[in-house]
């Protein structure tokens, strides 16, 4: 299924490129457009064959890890995005790092105090946070610790990194940019799934028996409220994916999504067909991981 | 005419009536949704400039009551481009939630109904078109077809159409086996006239919901779409497109990238705060939310 899906998607992006205005030998020589020099470079791209055959011929190289070649950079798709997808996976990375703790803790907090003032003030912020957009809370978080402060840079230039704590520095107005925006929806889902379970007759039992709270937490409750979470984070991971391309381009990062954006604006074909088709399948990647781990964490599916 | 004592006592009768079991919170962002309509309707009649209008005042002034929100890098009137951009980020967030719900919606009832090949590969279809993150295919078609502000619309409304047909069809199914849907079959009623008029109202409710949500997510995408440069063509006054163009200034004045955003923020708020009320009030007729279980 998941393969279909990919194998669709990548005749969709497909069919979705050719109908950019202009064929791509145009676009390659721009200006220097000769009549001869079009044909030559036609024939060399294969633009002679109908579009069905083009799209075989770029899936078969793509199933040998071929992308074919960047019209702007002049270089393997592949060796020009490569260094772009390391820069995002690390972002990524970094986010879901912070995300987990953070969003369990809060979830946690909100559960056991429900009702309570601590309940009310970070429900109240986090729903506060699942309303902004992701660039907003960019340019707010640029506003104040970089413009404002001046305690951090408001570009994520990371190439300019010289030490690793450069690089955190850097990367950090990013990364809490979309830990933020995660966080908000795994939070008030971790807390309705949280007190559905704290209702329950065995965290009840569990109480009774006299087990101190953390045990109850820990041993009874969180392991049963984790399959919604994961499914949370699963629903998160994919929702990064466009989000990056947003934050992305709010610090001027050097990751995929950026490149995905000056891509489009060059019109460089086989660039946005590589990073559309590594995002795509990210996503259904994601999702996939998630359904296994929720069935094997829950006994009553296996 | 005065207005009398009893047209305004009919008044709030009408008004208690339609707001009945919306929760507190439900009916602060019902009020706050309807001040964003109205100021979308009359904007253009009170707004203090024009929204192309240049050096209104020198660049980069701060709030002032010449210049509520400042003034941007060209000496546009902040406020003024933020009233009227009201009614461009208005129109296109219902129209495009529209156009999805009633494509989706009827694609979702139809399938839901009929339950046989036809649902099968449709669903397999949407599962396809949902699994494509909505950005990465929104910008694709986007610079396929270009940008204008229909396009945009068009385009945010087939994204969002395979998640509202999910919806729909989910709904259906726990309607389609009542007894009132067998009768009108046996009735000879055709598949379009079941859908429209037995299942459609009875799950209005779902779909009213679902308009609510969609609304929200519409205007986030919408921004983000302005925000990366694919929306509206400048010199919309598009908020996500505003705060784009006056990034590159942040260090001059934070008033032309702060007030399109608290404002996007605010209405994005009232419209969730809107559609839990309105869910809670069709899930529990009658039932006060009181925060906690």
């Amino acid at each position: 299924m998941a393969l279909i899906s990919l194998l669709a998607v990548s005749a969709i992006n497909f069919w979705l490129v050719e109908m950019l205005p202009g064929d791509a030998a145009a676009r390659i020589l721009g200006r220097n457009a000769t009549p001869e020099a079009l044909a030559l470079l036609r024939e060399q791209l294969n633009l002679h064959l109908s579009a069905p055959e083009r799209y075989l011929q770029w899936l078969s190289k793509l199933m040998s890890g071929d992308f074919g070649i960047s019209l702007v950079a002049d270089r393997p798709v592949l060796d020009y995005i490569a260094s772009r997808v390391a820069n995002t996976a690390l972002l990524s990375g970094f986010a879901l790092l912070l995300y987990i703790p953070i969003s369990i803790s809060l979830g946690v907090i909100t559960a056991i105090n429900r009702g309570r003032m601590a309940d009310h003030v970070i429900s109240g912020i986090v729903l506060i946070f699942m309303c902004l957009p992701e660039f907003v809370i960019g340019i707010l978080l640029i506003s104040i610790f970089a413009i404002k402060l001046s305690w951090l840079p408001p570009l994520a230039l990371i190439g300019q990194a010289k030490s690793f704590g450069d690089l955190l520095q850097l990367i950090a107005l990013p990364t809490i940019t979309l830990v933020a925006a995660m966080t908000a929806y795994a939070v008030r889902m971790m807390r309705e799934s949280l007190i559905e379970v704290l209702d329950s007759s065995y965290v009840l039992m569990a109480r009774l028996k006299g087990l101190p709270t953390w045990r109850v937490l820990l041993f009874h409750a969180l392991p049963n409220a984790l399959g919604p979470a994961i499914n949370i984070t699963a629903l998160n991971v994919a929702w990064m994916i466009g989000g990056v391309v947003v934050v992305e381009a709010v610090f001027e990062f050097p990751g995929i999504g950026r490149l995905m954006v000056d891509s489009i604006g060059h019109k460089d074909v086989p660039v946005i067909l590589a990073i559309s088709m590594i995002m795509t399948g990210a996503y259904i990647v994601t999702n996939l991981i998630a359904d296994v781990l929720v069935i094997l964490l829950n006994p009553k599916l296996r | 005419m005065a207005v009398s004592e009893t047209s305004i006592g009919t008044w709030r009768a009408g008004l208690g009536r339609a707001t009945r079991g919306l929760s507190a919170s439900g009916r602060i962002g019902a009020a706050i949704i309807l001040v964003y309509v109205a100021v979308a309707l009359t904007g253009s009649l009170w707004a203090p400039y024009g929204a192309a209008a240049i050096l209104t005042g020198s660049p980069f002034e701060g709030g002032s009551l010449k210049h509520l929100f400042g003034t941007d890098n060209l000496g546009r009137d902040v406020f003024s481009r933020v009233v009227l951009g009201t009614r461009s980020v208005l129109t296109m967030t219902f129209a495009a939630t529209f156009l999805a719900l009633a494509v989706g919606g009827l694609i979702g009832i139809v399938l839901g109904y009929l339950r046989n090949w036809v649902d099968e590969l449709g669903m397999r279809i949407i599962d396809i078109l949902i699994s494509i993150p909505t950005l990465v295919l929104a910008l694709l078609i986007i610079s396929a077809i270009g940008n204008s502000l229909w396009l945009v619309v068009l385009t945010v409304a087939f994204l969002f159409a395979p998640r509202v047909a999910r919806v729909a069809r989910a709904a259906t199914l726990n309607v389609a086996t009542n007894d009132y849907v067998a009768a009108a079959l046996a009735r000879g009623e055709s598949t379009l006239s079941i859908c429209l008029r037995e299942i459609l109202p009875n799950i209005m409710g779902v779909m009213l919901v679902e308009f609510a949500i969609r609304c929200a997510f519409a205007i986030i995408f919408i921004g983000s779409l302005g925000f990366l440069g694919f929306g509206a063509p400048p010199p919309t006054p598009e908020w996500g497109l505003m705060i784009n163009e006056a990034r590159a200034n942040a260090t001059n004045s934070l008033w032309p990238v702060l007030a399109p955003a608290a404002v996007m923020a605010l209405l994005v708020i009232a419209i969730n705060l809107f559609a839990d009320g309105l869910s809670r009030m069709i899930d529990h007729p009658g039932y006060r939310t009181t925060g906690a279980k």
